[in-house]
């Protein structure tokens, strides 16, 4: 251990960093706001939300790959133009080139750089030694497997010898057995604090992985992307899965994400006229949610949920919080709980489950809107436009699209609506309620 | 292929490196002589060719009907549509790649492209050969140069489509690894740009390539006015042939023309089709195990392999002596600049070009006067009956055939080299046996012009259908086989819908083709007389060979506007249907 006096040196960083994306017609989808994050030497950050909170983005912004709409971005404390010249990146989808073999695939890289010949195929070689693919170098991509294509991806990163190591979901399309040693190998390389790669930034929406591996744990909040909390890791290394202190910083990092993502005082705001944003889940990840939560006795913490049904937290989040949106749970703290509503529902026949849910989504104002619309139009439907502008004005910072798309299928889950992709046209189904 | 004797296998320690050198080197050396010697055949030819274009000014050669001559015409016109194919090819990566990398140009260089794509080749001949052949009025050359640019307008334009598709569908990941990387202009080109584009631009320079031999004969023997010329090669030949109704010269011609289109699938398109399959994005690693037997003869050449070697270290040597600049130095922001000015420059003279192009346009267009107009107008009516109806039958009969082909692994295997030669083959060079067919049958050229159409645009179609019946996936067919639904409802529900997608772009290709072929196929010389049915491509046929070119102009035009407007108005939506209800991938 080297000691450290004074203020670790910063890598790099933003600050209030926004990003907005056009959504056509004047609409503004804002992806991130307010971004603040130093990456210091000799750390590990991870990077840590549910998919569409813009954590990728922010990787890309501190690579230089894209600019924020607003705020600043530093490297070494110097205004950033352009690429950040320190950094390897690994891919989520490896980005390997096909017509390339394994060694050009790294090569490339180093030959683009201007280095000379011997010394790209002698840096090739060592990287590709490094992940432990020796033997492979005349392999093509397409011959490897998933775990394998990323230790190429690694190699590529490692040859440069950057001063950082970016990585966007490394391990996310890699079999679990292959991610634990791919962990513990990244983890070897970065730590002689007297090499490159001196800090890693990683972007993973698996808590268990960057419990594991970082010593910062950066917590981000959805739509728009913001920063929750910055969790401290100080857990001595080589960490424990299994150790008490682990899985402690495991359950607290539940908690925050709860804490967050499924607040237990529902906000009433006094203007009841508010349209409900709508969780962007399928009503069959509703109902599957209810019948998972009756067949456990009728509660079950949301992480133990997301673990067994081997789907990322937060999915599972987003789907208990359209159930509670719809009165079928409650969530006191962590647990989800199946309400008397959410019983009902279970017990009853095909039929009557699709009554429930209509009454259900016929309680929301974008659901009564739409059939008063289609109540009061003369040919006795409404286009989709009309609905996109109803959910652009009321519910501005929602991506409209993807509302769009989730107002259909529970439309169509609770037999309310039919849609017609080709005509674009919603009508009432023959069970929608005439009158009001 | 590598089939060694049996060896004891005690001595094959000892003697098998030794003697499999032995075995090897004799095949090499034998593969080694054979490329000699057609180098050195390839090289008299080019002798030859260049005495051919640096000779004197001969407007009408005299073509000689002996079969003797054949090989050396077929040779020049081999070296014609080589020699297009190569201008497609730099026109493809330079129009491809300003249309897909700079955003102002692309607006204007699309449409162009499309609207380049639906004029038929003689509405480029009158201006390629005027200006051409005032520009060298001693020599050949500019004659061959027009010739060469006519093929050229039979082949550049789809490849330069898919060359610009592809680019423009550059994965975003392989994108910023280039980014990241800092490859500059030439790595990012050859690395990334090219590789992802390498399979659709082999597809298509395969059919470019028989899209010019389509218009060989119009390419080398052409009227213009009170001028006529003659270019020895394949095509006048033919025309010769048909002109003076010699049978046996036909027939002849016909024969030279299956062996051409063979020998350069076998030597030049198989090879690269196999060479491609490298650059497969797609990770299942079954594709169809494609050979070449000229790959592997070239693979196993010692020759090749140290002409090979000798090129690359050549090639770093050229590298290491340009001078390279570390990555990120201030260069590049200057760089960027100068790219900043080129790419406005260009654009601005773009413009200026297609100005001048349409102001010249309108002047012709006011020696039109309005009964004309009015009969050109009618003219498009008929031949857009025309290409419809031949769209229509090409399509009957097609799918079937193709569906048949298609979910046969071993009739697609057997045929599809087959069927691949048979579309090659330029129908122009078949159209006086069918014409004579026809006259003996009674049929008029009116009803007989969709006939020629077909036989020249049916392919596209068939070839889509085939595609598209081997890309239906197992398990559908399992499940139609399972439930037992009976042939003509799994035709409604499974296979007409799943081939929908690849049926659309086969129309779209098919229609294309059907309209420039209608010049052809409207207007046929036969035994010394013309035959002509009312259309278009009559008219631009009769006023490119009258040098009426106001006339000329205002068919072209409106053919180009007709066919855009039907690309956009019908096919674009047809194709929106497709890829929303019909497609099986998303």
């Amino acid at each position: 251990m080297t000691e450290e006096t004074s203020e670790p040196e910063i890598l790099c960083e933003v600050r209030r960093v926004d990003k907005e994306y056009d959504q056509g017609g004047g609409a503004v989808l804002r992806v991130l706001q307010g971004i603040d994050l130093a990456v210091k030497a000799n750390e590990v950050v991870a990077l840590l939300g549910p998919s569409g909170c813009g954590k990728s983005t922010i990787l890309r912004i501190l690579a230089g790959l894209t600019q924020p709409t607003r705020g600043e971005v530093l490297d070494h404390g110097v205004p950033l133009r352009g690429l950040n010249p320190g950094i390897g990146f690994v891919f989520q989808s490896f980005a390997l080139f096909p017509w390339m073999t394994v060694s050009r695939n790294v090569e490339a890289m180093l030959e683009a750089r201007g280095l000379p010949r011997e010394e790209v195929a002698e840096r090739a070689a060592r990287a590709i030694r490094t992940v432990g693919l020796a033997g492979f170098e005349e392999a093509y991509p397409r011959e490897l497997s998933g775990g394998m294509k990323q230790r190429v991806g690694m190699a590529r990163a490692f040859s440069l010898e950057p001063e950082m190591l970016f990585m966007d979901e490394p391990f996310s399309q890699v079999d679990a057995l292959t991610a634990e040693s791919l962990r513990a190998e990244v983890l070897d390389v970065w730590a002689p604090r007297d090499r490159n790669p001196r800090s890693i930034v990683m972007v993973s929406h698996d808590i268990k992985e960057v419990v594991y591996m970082a010593d910062r744990i950066v917590v981000l909040d959805a739509n728009p992307g913001r920063v929750r909390t910055i969790v401290e890791n100080t857990l001595p290394r080589p960490r424990d899965y299994r150790s008490p202190g682990l899985l402690q910083l495991v359950d607290r990092l539940h908690d925050i994400i709860t804490g967050m993502e499924m607040p237990d005082v529902v906000e009433v705001d006094g203007a009841a006229q508010a349209f409900e944003p709508l969780p962007q889940t399928g009503g069959g990840e509703i109902e599957g949610l209810l019948e998972y939560l009756d067949a456990r006795g009728g509660r079950e913490d949301v992480f133990r949920i997301a673990a067994d049904t081997d789907r990322e937290y937060g999915q599972v989040i987003t789907a208990t919080n359209a159930a509670e949106l719809l009165g079928f749970v409650d969530t006191p703290h962590r647990t989800v709980v199946l309400a008397g509503e959410g019983s009902r529902y279970v017990k009853a026949s095909p039929a009557e489950r699709k009554a429930v849910f209509r009454e259900k989504i016929l309680e929301l104002l974008l659901f009564q809107r739409v059939r008063d619309a289609i109540r009061e139009a003369d040919s006795g439907q409404v286009d989709r436009e009309y609905v996109l502008e109803l959910i652009a004005m009321n519910l501005p910072s929602e991506n409209f699209e993807a509302t769009f798309v989730t107002f259909v299928n529970w439309a169509r889950f609770g037999d309310l609506f039919s849609y017609d992709e080709t005509t674009e046209v919603i009508a009432p189904s023959e069970e929608m309620p005439v009158a009001g | 292929m590598d089939q060694r004797p049996p060896m004891n296998p005690r001595l094959a320690p000892v003697f098998g490196s030794s003697t499999s050198y032995l075995f090897g080197s004799a095949r090499r050396l034998w593969v080694d002589l054979a490329l000699l010697a057609s180098l050195g055949g390839i090289i008299f030819g080019l002798t030859r060719l260049a005495a051919e274009w640096t000779g004197t000014l001969r407007p009408v050669f005299e073509i000689d009907l002996s079969p003797r001559a054949l090989p050396y015409y077929a040779f020049l016109s081999l070296s014609r549509g080589l020699a297009a194919y190569a201008l497609s090819l730099i026109f493809t990566l330079g129009y491809g790649y300003w249309a897909a990398r700079d955003r102002r140009a692309e607006r204007v260089l699309v449409p162009a492209l499309d609207i380049l794509q639906s004029i038929p080749v003689l509405g480029f001949m009158p201006g390629l050969v005027l200006a051409l052949v005032a520009t060298f009025p001693t020599s050949n050359v500019g004659l061959e140069l027009a010739s060469v640019i006519m093929i050229f307008t039979g082949q550049a334009w789809n490849m330069t489509f898919s060359f610009y598709h592809s680019l423009r569908s550059v994965p975003r990941d392989f994108q910023e690894v280039a980014t990241l990387g800092r490859f500059g202009f030439w790595k990012r080109f050859r690395w990334v740009d090219l590789p992802s584009a390498a399979i659709g631009l082999v597809w298509n320079s395969m059919m470019s390539m028989a899209g010019g031999w389509f218009f060989l004969m119009v390419s080398e023997a052409f009227v213009l006015g009170d001028r006529s010329f003659q270019l020895p090669g394949l095509g006048s030949y033919m025309s010769v042939a048909v002109a003076r109704g010699d049978r046996t010269a036909m027939f002849a011609a016909v024969v030279a023309m299956v062996l051409m289109i063979v020998l350069l699938d076998q030597v030049l398109w198989r090879p690269v089709v196999v060479w491609a399959q490298k650059f497969r994005m797609d990770e299942s690693g079954q594709a169809d195990e494609a050979s070449s037997w000229f790959l592997e003869l070239l693979r196993s050449s010692r020759l090749v392999a140290s002409l090979r070697e000798a090129a690359a270290s050549g090639g770093r040597r050229i590298a290491r002596a340009l001078p390279s600049r570390a990555p990120g130095t201030p260069s590049r922001g200057r760089s960027a600049r100068a790219i900043q000015v080129v790419s406005v420059g260009a654009f601005v003279g773009l413009l200026l070009l297609l100005a001048a192009g349409s102001i010249g346009l309108f002047r012709l267009f006011g020696k039109v006067d309005g009964a004309s107009w009015r009969g050109i107008g009618w003219a498009a009516l008929l031949t857009l009956g025309r290409v419809l109806l031949a769209t229509v039958a090409g399509t009957l009969w097609t799918v079937p055939a193709g569906l048949a082909i298609g979910l046969s692994p071993r009739l697609s295997r057997i045929l599809q080299p087959v069927v691949q030669v048979v579309a090659s083959f330029p129908a122009p060079m078949l159209f006086p046996a069918v014409v004579a067919l026809l006259a003996a049958a009674g049929v008029g050229i009116g009803w007989g012009s969709v006939l020629l159409m077909l036989l020249g645009t049916q392919w596209y179609i068939l070839f889509n259908v085939v595609a598209g019946a081997m890309a239906i996936p197992a398990d559908l067919r399992e499940a139609a086989r399972i439930y037992r639904v009976p042939i003509w409802q799994r035709f409604r529900t499974l296979y007409l819908p799943a081939i929908f997608p690849y049926l659309v772009t086969g129309w779209v290709t098919a229609a294309g083709g059907a309209w420039n072929a209608s010049i052809v196929s409207e207007y046929v010389s036969f035994g010394g007389k013309e035959l002509a049915a009312d259309g278009l491509g009559a008219r631009i046929s009769v006023a490119a060979s009258s040098g009426d070119f106001p006339t000329l102009a205002a068919a072209v035009a409106v053919m180009a506007v007709v066919v855009v407007l039907f690309n956009r108005l019908v096919w674009r939506k047809l194709h929106g249907i497709a890829e929303e209800r019909f497609s099986l991938t998303r």
